[in-house]
């Protein structure tokens, strides 16, 4: 060991490792356990004292939250949903500007621009598209002679959610197309030559050079779109703050509704567990699944 | 020239393949779609209402209502909320970054108790997303007195940033040969001077692309911001502008215009650096 350093080698990797984990654990880590202590307390965010509730705000949460209920079939359709729609839509977009076409560039750039803007300022594009009478929608439908189609369609509680639904498709195909395409410049011509000389057709050599390929990236963009789903909140509380009638309610936004805007602390907090519950569910498979193939190399 | 000879050509293939001129025109028609919302905006924003109201959606506009820009930027306060925006960027993204460029450089590079535990944890912070729990984080600042502050914003957004920039950097200083910094400190350099001479410089292209994907998330960020500053003075862009079209909801042409405001920035630094974004996104999360 060299001896001209004064601080020992463990010393100096807290010292540099401490600001980065110190700021999490405070802000990150602590807020999660906090959230479970707070579930079991009645707090109205106000005063300093709370008192221990047991289950009451759970109870409340399942058996007399009506809006509970709907919040979180909204949002297990729109994880469903968003795990099946923009990622196909993205599969095809990606596996199309992988093949030899002209202006392949320009186009990646314009599906991936919708990714980069503010998911707040989306809702507002999306919310002035879907204006009943003077958004752009409505235009074309009168346009094409289909104004019997014509909806109030974030007014509408039949199908306020999945209006929103839509802008959410636009705003992330571009993401898993990117992830996509990755995968798919990772796939060697060779062997996809190889696959053609030894008599695969199309299907044969998308099917068992390219899919295979493709199986990491795949994992990737599931796991992350439903990470994301569940975390959805800008673009519901900026298009429809959860109406009409709370039909466009989701789980995140409700459990900030009730802490943060009703002052009912606890009973948010029971709703953020519960949810935080079930994206543990999803996170802990996919953290394994990532540190199995992250083992350092050494 | 040779290049367009190719198009429309499967790999191994000198016939000009019809599944692939379909495919091309059905590209077109989606890209046609992806852009025509922002083609709506940026006509609404430089109309007045009245010619909104009279002429069609699709019509560019006469005469542009260049004045609608300037409405919002003033009765918006988009001076300050975007100065705000800036002010927690340039803090915030750098910072977060140096933090997390050390961390990493500690996990991979020296012998560390608890080092693997470490790792877990951190990987694990990339995945818990905050809008889960906005109540708690707000108790969090609260308790520290730095509601509608600076420190606020910046401290759970350096929090929520650390993990996926520590996971990126891990990989990438996991990568780098051994014998670069084992035979520096044969020479008898410190940890620290071997991360800033040699870690830093030739981590350059990693630390570039993530310092532009932060930047665009930090600037977009709305969840947060919405919890911790709820005074006006101290609201971000995508705050202003929320709190701009819901009171002016019916001022078609500027609000158009304060949408185009919030968005053109982060836009012009996609278009610039719309290589990195794609370097920084797939480094992470796909690998061979």
């Amino acid at each position: 060991m060299p001896a001209r350093t004064s601080l020992s080698p463990v010393t100096t990797g807290w010292l540099m490792l401490s600001p980065a984990l110190c700021v999490y654990l405070l802000f990150a880590v602590y807020p999660m356990f906090d959230v479970l202590v707070m579930s079991f307390s009645s707090w109205n965010g106000l005063t300093a004292d709370s008192a221990f509730a047991g289950w009451d705000n759970y109870r409340w949460v399942t058996t007399q939250d009506p809006v509970f209920w709907t919040a979180l079939w909204n949002t297990i359709a729109w994880t469903l949903l968003a795990l099946i729609v923009p990622n196909l839509l993205a599969f095809a977009l990606a596996l199309s500007l992988n093949q030899r076409l002209p202006g392949v560039a320009p186009l990646q750039v314009i599906f991936y621009l919708p990714v980069i803007i503010a998911s707040i300022a989306v809702a507002t594009i999306w919310k002035w598209m879907y204006d009943p009478f003077f958004g752009l929608l409505n235009a074309t439908l009168t346009g094409a002679g289909l104004s019997g189609w014509i909806l109030d369609w974030l007014g509408d509680r039949q199908v306020a959610l999945w209006s929103v639904f839509a802008a959410h498709v636009w705003q992330s195909v571009g993401f898993a197309m990117v992830l996509f395409l990755a995968g798919l410049q990772s796939v060697s011509p060779t062997l996809i030559e190889a696959a053609r000389i030894d008599g695969a057709g199309r299907w044969g050599v998308f099917r068992h050079v390219t899919l295979h390929a493709l199986r990491p990236s795949i994992v990737v963009v599931v796991a992350l779109s439903l990470i994301n789903s569940l975390k959805a909140f800008d673009i519901v509380y900026g298009m429809t703050g959860g109406g009409p009638a709370q039909s466009t309610q989701m789980l995140a936004m409700w459990a900030y509704s009730q802490a943060m805007q009703l002052g009912n602390f606890g009973r948010g907090a029971a709703i953020s567990v519960i949810l935080l519950g079930i994206t543990l569910v999803i996170v802990i498979p996919y953290l394994r699944w990532m540190l199995k193939t992250e083992e350092p190399a050494r | 020239m040779s290049l367009f000879e190719q198009a429309f050509r499967p790999v191994g293939s000198t016939r000009r393949d019809p599944v692939l001129v379909a495919l091309w025109i059905s590209l077109i028609v989606v890209a046609v779609l992806w852009i025509m919302p922002f083609v709506f905006i940026v006509f609404t924003s430089l109309k007045t209402t009245s010619e909104v109201m009279r002429s069609s959606a699709f019509a560019a506009p006469t005469a542009p209502a260049w004045s609608n820009y300037a409405f919002a930027w003033q009765t918006g306060d988009f001076g300050t909320t975007a100065f705000n925006s800036a002010l927690i960027s340039i803090i915030k993204v750098p910072l977060g970054l140096f933090l997390s460029a050390m961390a990493a450089y500690a996990l991979t590079r020296i012998e560390m108790p608890l080092r693997r535990a470490l790792f877990v944890l951190v990987v694990f912070g990339t995945m818990i997303p905050f809008q889960v729990m906005l109540a708690p984080i707000f108790r969090q600042v609260n308790l520290f007195g730095l509601i509608n502050t600076y420190p606020g914003i910046i401290l759970p957004y350096l929090a929520f940033g650390v993990p996926y920039q520590v996971f990126i950097l891990y990989g990438f200083f996991n990568a780098v040969p051994r014998e670069l910094s084992e035979a520096a400190r044969i020479d008898g350099a410190g940890h620290f001077t071997i991360f800033r001479r040699i870690f830093l410089p030739i981590s350059l292209p990693v630390l570039s692309a993530l310092l532009i994907l932060d930047f665009v998330a930090t600037w977009n960020e709305f969840a947060m911001a919405l919890v911790i500053l709820q005074d006006m003075d101290m609201w971000t862009l995508p705050l202003g502008m929320m709190g701009f079209s819901s009171q002016f909801s019916n001022d078609y042409g500027e609000l158009n215009a304060a949408i185009v405001m919030t968005v053109l920035p982060a836009a012009i630094v996609y278009l610039m650096f719309q290589r990195y974004f794609i370097a920084g996104l797939t480094t992470g999360a796909v690998k061979e």
